[in-house]
């Protein structure tokens, strides 16, 4: 019934579905590179930090080293306070510096090495001032000339700046890691972006494409209740007509079983009366015989028997006929029925076989008439085999036994295809049949015209019920003396259920 | 039934298409006394064209009483056609109708009425009541004035 399309029924949740795994991923995935982000900025940070503390460090040495020195060439003890505070200060650094890299094992071992110099170096600057405390100041100077303590300084500074080197190579390194962090969550809004585009595309897509189907669907829906209400009307059509034949059929059968029930009954009364009337007779031979025996029979009396027994031969003749009758309109109507009951199988029938067939059968006939029967070309059927012959058997043999009186019977039989349905005419140039008794001709043990033809009035009733039965209607045009067309509309295909709607 | 008013006997047209029910009725028309000829006819064709003559005017039978005896369900016709075609002619409307048929259809009776018959009688299977209808009808037909010549 519907006009068939890709059936796509789950795609829409399918769709949603996707769509919501992929805000989800995306949302997730930003979380993550957010994260990281904060992370590695925090790392860069971090890393910041302790190159300056590590700059401090050397400071604080450098701080140490100009208070040392200005004590020792001063002497001025303001110099030792600034002195003092410069070791803890480095130490803290240091300590601070051993939180931040705990990670760095490499940076640990760096802090160490620093560690180890501030030791050295403190003690020397230490052992100076000590010294010069002491009043050793000549040692003091001596120690502080002999540049062990700046060689340790270098060597501070050396360790000092290749750390820093390698907290700036670290530093670039994660800026570059922080950037390319970025520009992922870039491009990953981007694409989660231009996905949840595209997926609200496809359901909107989706949701119009439903909205058609669902019209289309509802037009669908009309069209068919309109339908089911021609359907209905066919149909209630279809049982009037039903109906009223079966009303027609139960008068028309009730009516002729009734008529040779009428003569039965009276030609037995007949008979009673005739029986009273006989014995009558022969009571009153009897009697007379006695007294008669020498003379001659009497001739009136002969001639009474003789009409008394012809009347009786009547009434025998007429009760036979009628049960006769009975007996044949009995059987007309018992094979009507029986018609009305076979089952139908459909096949495909070759039409062009069929009335080849039947015309084969019907050759003798036709010559013997004079007759010319012309079949052209007709279009096959998928229907019942036997109902067909039977319509046609019935059509020809109607056509052949009506010709007219000094007309050279011609008999045509056409057919022509037309959308679901299938048309055969068989036309005649015989006597036709008088317009008024069009309809007439089709109801059982019913005939038109003058009755010099043999036939008790069920043909064309029987092959009116085949054609109801197959689908199709009847049709009859025919002018009084000119001839008679009768057209058989039938359904191409015949399926059960497909009684007459055309 | 010699009319009064007529030298001519009344003619009998019986339109019956069983050859049985023909002679059952014209025994008892006969049993009733009623000695008037009977044309029998076996289909309404042939009847028609007695009635109405070749021409089919009617004029033949102008002014010649008749008595039609007629029964529904012909071969060939039916026999309303027949009544529907004698109540509508000229020189035929006058003569009396009998319809006399099996069927007691109360439509069928009272469309035979409209048209014009006279008497409707429906054939009993009971014998005994066909028979004394059809005396009953002869009754009536030695009494029914058919019309005169004119």
């Amino acid at each position: 019934m519907a006009t068939q399309r890709t059936p796509l029924p789950n795609l829409q949740p399918v769709l949603l579905g996707i769509g919501f795994a992929l805000l989800v991923g995306i949302s997730a995935a930003t979380v993550y590179l957010v994260d990281r982000s904060a992370d590695d900025t925090q790392r860069l940070s971090q890393t910041l930090s302790v190159e300056d503390k590590l700059s401090n460090v050397l400071l604080s040495v450098r701080r140490a080293e100009s208070s040392q020195r200005g004590y020792l060439f001063t002497n001025d003890t303001k110099y030792l306070a600034e002195f003092y505070e410069a070791e803890p200060e480095a130490r803290q650094l240091v300590e601070e510096l051993r939180t931040l890299t705990r990670e760095n094992p490499a940076r640990q071992t760096t802090l160490n090495d620093i560690s180890k110099h501030l030791d050295a170096k403190f003690s020397e600057m230490a052992e100076t001032v000590n010294r010069n405390q002491a009043g050793d100041a000549a040692g003091a100077r001596r120690l502080v000339l002999s540049d062990q303590g700046r060689a340790i300084t270098d060597s501070l500074r050396k360790v000092v700046d290749d750390a820093i080197i390698d907290e700036a190579r670290l530093a670039a390194e994660r800026t570059a890691q922080s950037r390319q962090t970025n520009r992922l969550l870039l491009y990953v809004t981007l694409a989660g972006a231009a996905f949840i585009v595209l997926i609200g595309a496809a359901s909107v897509g989706l949701v119009q494409r439903n909205a058609r189907q669902r019209e289309t669907a509802r037009a669908e829906l009309e069209s068919t209740n309109v339908n089911l209400e021609r359907i209905v009307e066919y149909r209630t059509a279809d049982l009037t007509e039903a109906n009223e034949e079966i009303q027609r059929f139960a008068y028309i059968v009730s009516h002729d079983l009734r008529s040779p029930l009428v003569n039965i009954m009276g030609f037995t009364s007949e008979l009673e009366a005739l029986r009273a009337d006989i014995f009558d007779q022969i009571r009153r031979l009897s009697a007379d015989l006695e007294n008669l025996k020498a003379q001659a029979s009497d001739a009136a009396t002969h001639s009474e028997i003789d009409r008394l027994g012809a009347d009786f031969d009547e009434a025998i003749r007429f009760i036979k006929t009628s049960i006769g009758n009975m007996d044949r309109l009995i059987n007309a109507v018992l094979k009507l029925s029986r018609e009305g009951r076979r089952e139908f199988r459909p096949e495909r029938v070759d039409m062009d076989e069929v009335l080849a067939s039947i015309t084969a059968t019907v050759t003798h006939r036709a010559v013997e008439l004079g007759a010319r029967i012309e079949v052209a070309p007709l279009p096959s059927i998928e229907t019942d085999r036997l109902a067909v012959e039977q319509i046609f058997a019935n059509l020809v043999d109607n056509a052949l036994k009506y010709g007219r009186e000094g007309e050279p019977l011609h008999i045509e039989i056409m057919g022509r295809a037309s959308g679901t349905h299938v048309i055969y005419d068989v036309r005649d140039n015989g006597r036709g049949i008088d317009a008024a008794d069009h309809a007439r001709v089709f109801e059982l043990f019913r005939r038109s015209g003058p009755q010099d033809r043999p036939g008790e009035g069920i043909g064309l009733a029987h092959v009116r019920a085949l054609v109801r039965r197959l689908g199709g209607t009847m049709g009859l045009s025919s002018t009084l003396g000119q001839g008679s067309t009768f057209t058989v509309t039938l359904p191409r295909r015949w399926t059960p259920g497909n009684r007459s709607k055309v | 039934m010699n009319s009064r008013t007529s030298e001519q006997p009344v003619q009998i047209v019986m339109i019956e298409d069983d050859e049985g029910h023909a002679r059952l009725i014209e025994k008892n028309i006969r049993r009733a006394g009623v000695n008037n000829p009977i044309a029998p006819f076996a289909n309404g064709t042939e009847a028609l064209r007695y009635l109405f003559g070749a021409d089919g005017s009617g004029l033949v039978n102008k002014g010649k009483p008749l008595l039609i005896l007629l029964d529904l369900n012909l071969p060939d016709m039916t026999g309303v056609d027949i009544l529907k075609k004698v109540k509508t002619n000229e020189h035929l409307k006058r003569v009396p109708v009998v319809v006399l048929t099996t069927t007691d259809d109360a439509v069928e009776i009272q469309r035979c009425y409209d048209l014009g018959c006279n008497v409707y009688i429906t054939k009993p299977v009971n014998y005994e009541n066909f028979a004394n209808a059809i005396r009953q009808l002869g009754l009536f037909f030695s009494v029914i004035q058919v019309p005169s010549p004119t």
